[in-house]
């Protein structure tokens, strides 16, 4: 009773963070206090992964996501924006409307979650090991990801043509 | 079921060991930034709060032009830190699945070294 | 009780049952939890500061000086003193300066280095959390610190910060990939990631020792790009004093300044750490196959005590690189990243796929 009642102390901690840290991104008017609250929400849901158990999502979700594309953008803040540049403020009807949007949509999923019948899961939780990650991704047969893997590098040889076409474009 | 029961069913597992590493850092971060805000004696004077130059008053603003090249090898970076996350699972099985895994991994390194002699080949890896 | 010091496993038992008879469950956690806390601060704070204290006397010793040698014998409590001194110093915010950001660039560089502590295995049985994905969570959670380097430079409201800060975000991000290659390449020799499947598969020789040349190639490029991750000389030009003050600390003041040189240190520590698990067998001890007598010689000798030993030696080829090298230029350094290291690495990584195959490991 109390490992569950720990785990849900750590799911309404790691939610509220979520939540905490998504509406602080959108209403920060300084935009590298927006991508730092932004890496704190990755963050908070790699440890969800982490709850889940599913380790290697939530590697990847820090590798990728919090040090790698948080890392680019705070790159290109560096690169083009002014400390003392400040977002305007957003307009007092733009604000009802947004704030309108987003209250339904809470409203929306809310209810959704609350009326749902969970079926409760009968299966033992299984336990995502490297192995099985590793197998599957280089398995040509069926549930196989063989394909996919190799295109993977296909799709990063564009990446970095594309990067170096676009910085090493001539100056206009 | 619904929501509330779902929370409480023990399918979601323990993250709290980690979370334990976070609270000690933020309380030795915290603790002592906040000790030293109260305890450490503090002056002013106008030139303390200035920004450091060689001890000259500032010249125009701290944004400065920055060598696009920052930028190419953070998005260099990025493709290869991709790379390693595909390539961690393939380097656990490679002991047991043998040749084929070997095969594969050949086929993805050369067509990404074909992009990192693209670079090089455009002299995008080196620093102007 | 039974206290083994060639086997903790006994030990965190005894303490888990002792506890459980004495409380709930839930205290039990909370009891744990907080004792694991109080000895992890304790362990940061106590290596950090004996590095520095470590790095003042290497330095001395390489420059024929005597080094710190006032406070307590040898100088041994320097850097208590000195820390002392740093947590009574006024915090310092620069005109314009973001103080958000300011105060919580320390924090992330200070978390990332915490968290990756969290999966060293330091004996056996002493290993706070054993993932099963051990090698590429510390990669993951080490990638972090670069983002409060990048924060301390922007916020500080400083031409040197921001300069500085641009430096080590190139720098780090391109030494990264070296990193994760070169244990990728030992992952494939051992077969997994979890760091304590990694230590036990050394019990009959080091990978260092059985991986043959790719293993010593992965080891060579592994402390070259670890040198360059965590910012240390030859590859400090972050901070070159002689042209950007201190890079991207130079408007930090007292503790917050404190933090940066202590996750600097801990940043060598687990590189360190991890270079002696992966390569040299951890806590493991030296075992030759065949050799019994010799064997049981060094089965005496207590798991941390060859944990600690390995760490402290690459720790020390670390520091004596950073006081023998000249320090390389922007231009130098992501040359020997991206032009050699990196495709070093990928054949490396196929060169030992190939033993592998071959089954020329032993």
């Amino acid at each position: 009773m109390e490992a569950i009642l720990g785990n849900q102390v750590m799911f309404i901690l790691f939610s509220a963070m979520i939540v905490m840290f998504s509406i602080l991104t959108v209403t920060s008017r300084r935009i590298l206090r927006a991508a730092t609250f932004l890496l704190f929400v990755l963050l908070s849901t790699a440890g969800l992964y982490f709850m889940l158990n599913y380790q290697f999502l939530a590697a990847v979700q820090i590798t990728l996501y919090a040090g790698g594309i948080v890392v680019l953008i705070i790159f290109s803040i560096l690169l083009t924006s002014h400390i003392d540049h400040k977002f305007d403020r957003v307009p007092a009807q733009k604000l009802i409307m947004g704030v309108i949007a987003a209250g339904s949509g809470i409203a929306l999923s809310l209810t959704t979650l609350l009326t749902y019948n969970f079926v409760p899961a009968n299966q033992e939780p299984i336990s995502v090991d490297m192995n099985t990650i590793g197998k599957s991704l280089l398995n040509y047969g069926d549930h196989g990801f063989v394909l996919p893997f190799e295109v993977i590098s296909v799709l990063l040889l564009a990446a970095i043509v594309a990067a170096v076409v676009i910085a090493k474009r001539k100056k206009i | 079921m619904n929501f509330a029961q779902f929370l409480k069913t023990d399918k979601l597992m323990s993250a709290d060991s980690l979370i334990l590493f976070f609270i000690v850092a933020t309380v030795l971060v915290g603790g002592a930034i906040l000790f030293s805000t109260f305890m450490a004696p503090t002056s002013s004077n106008p030139a303390k709060f200035e920004p450091y130059e060689c001890g000259i008053p500032t010249k125009g603003t701290t944004w400065l032009q920055f060598n696009v090249g920052y930028y190419l090898f953070a998005i260099l970076f990025l493709v290869f830190d991709v790379e390693t996350v595909f390539v961690f699972p393939w380097a656990v099985v490679m002991k047991e699945l043998g040749m084929v895994a070997f095969v594969e991994i050949v086929i993805f390194f050369f067509v990404l070294v074909l992009g990192l002699a693209y670079a090089w080949k455009k002299k995008a890896l080196v620093w102007e | 009780m039974e206290f083994n010091i060639y086997d903790f496993t006994s030990f965190t038992k005894w303490i888990d049952e002792s506890l459980n008879a004495a409380m709930s469950p839930f205290w039990v956690m909370i009891t744990e939890m907080a004792i694991i806390g109080v000895a992890i601060l304790a362990f940061y704070a106590l290596v950090g500061l004996f590095l520095v204290y470590a790095e003042r006397k290497v330095c001395a010793f390489m420059q024929n000086r005597v080094g710190p040698n006032r406070v307590g014998p040898f100088g041994i409590f320097q850097t208590i003193a000195d820390l002392l001194k740093l947590l009574m110093k006024e915090l310092v915010y620069i005109k314009n300066a973001d103080k958000l950001l300011f105060n919580i660039a320390p924090f992330i560089v200070i978390t990332a280095s915490f968290l990756a502590i969290a999966a060293i295995p330091f004996a056996r049985g002493l290993h706070a959390i054993d993932f099963n994905i051990g090698i590429f969570y510390v990669v993951a959670v080490s990638s972090l610190g670069v983002i409060g380097i990048l924060l301390a430079g922007w916020s500080s409201n400083s031409k040197y910060s921001l300069i500085g800060a641009m430096r080590s975000g190139a720098q780090i991000v391109s030494y990264e990939l070296s990193v994760g290659l070169s244990l990728i390449t030992m992952v494939v020799l051992a077969g997994s990631m979890q760091l304590s499947t990694i230590v036990e598969a050394q019990a009959n020789g080091w990978f260092i020792f059985t991986g043959h040349v790719p293993a010593v190639i992965a080891f060579v490029i592994f402390l070259i790009a670890s040198t360059a991750e965590t910012n240390r000389g030859p590859f400090d030009l972050a901070e070159a004093e002689s042209e950007l003050t201190a890079g991207f600390h130079t408007e930090y003041s007292g503790i917050r300044f404190a933090f940066f040189f202590l996750a600097e240190y801990m940043n060598m520590f687990i590189v360190a750490s991890i270079a002696a698990t992966v390569f040299w067998g951890g806590w493991m001890p030296f075992h030759v196959p065949g050799w019994e007598g010799f064997n049981t010689v060094m089965d005496y000798i207590p798991p941390f005590i060859w944990y600690i030993g390995k760490t402290a030696v690459i720790i020390f080829i670390l520091m004596l690189f950073k006081w023998t090298f000249p320090r390389l230029r922007i231009d130098q350094l992501l040359t020997l990243e991206w032009k050699y290291l990196l495709p070093i690495n990928l054949f490396n990584v196929v060169l030992m796929a190939f033993i592998v195959l071959m089954g020329w490991h032993w």
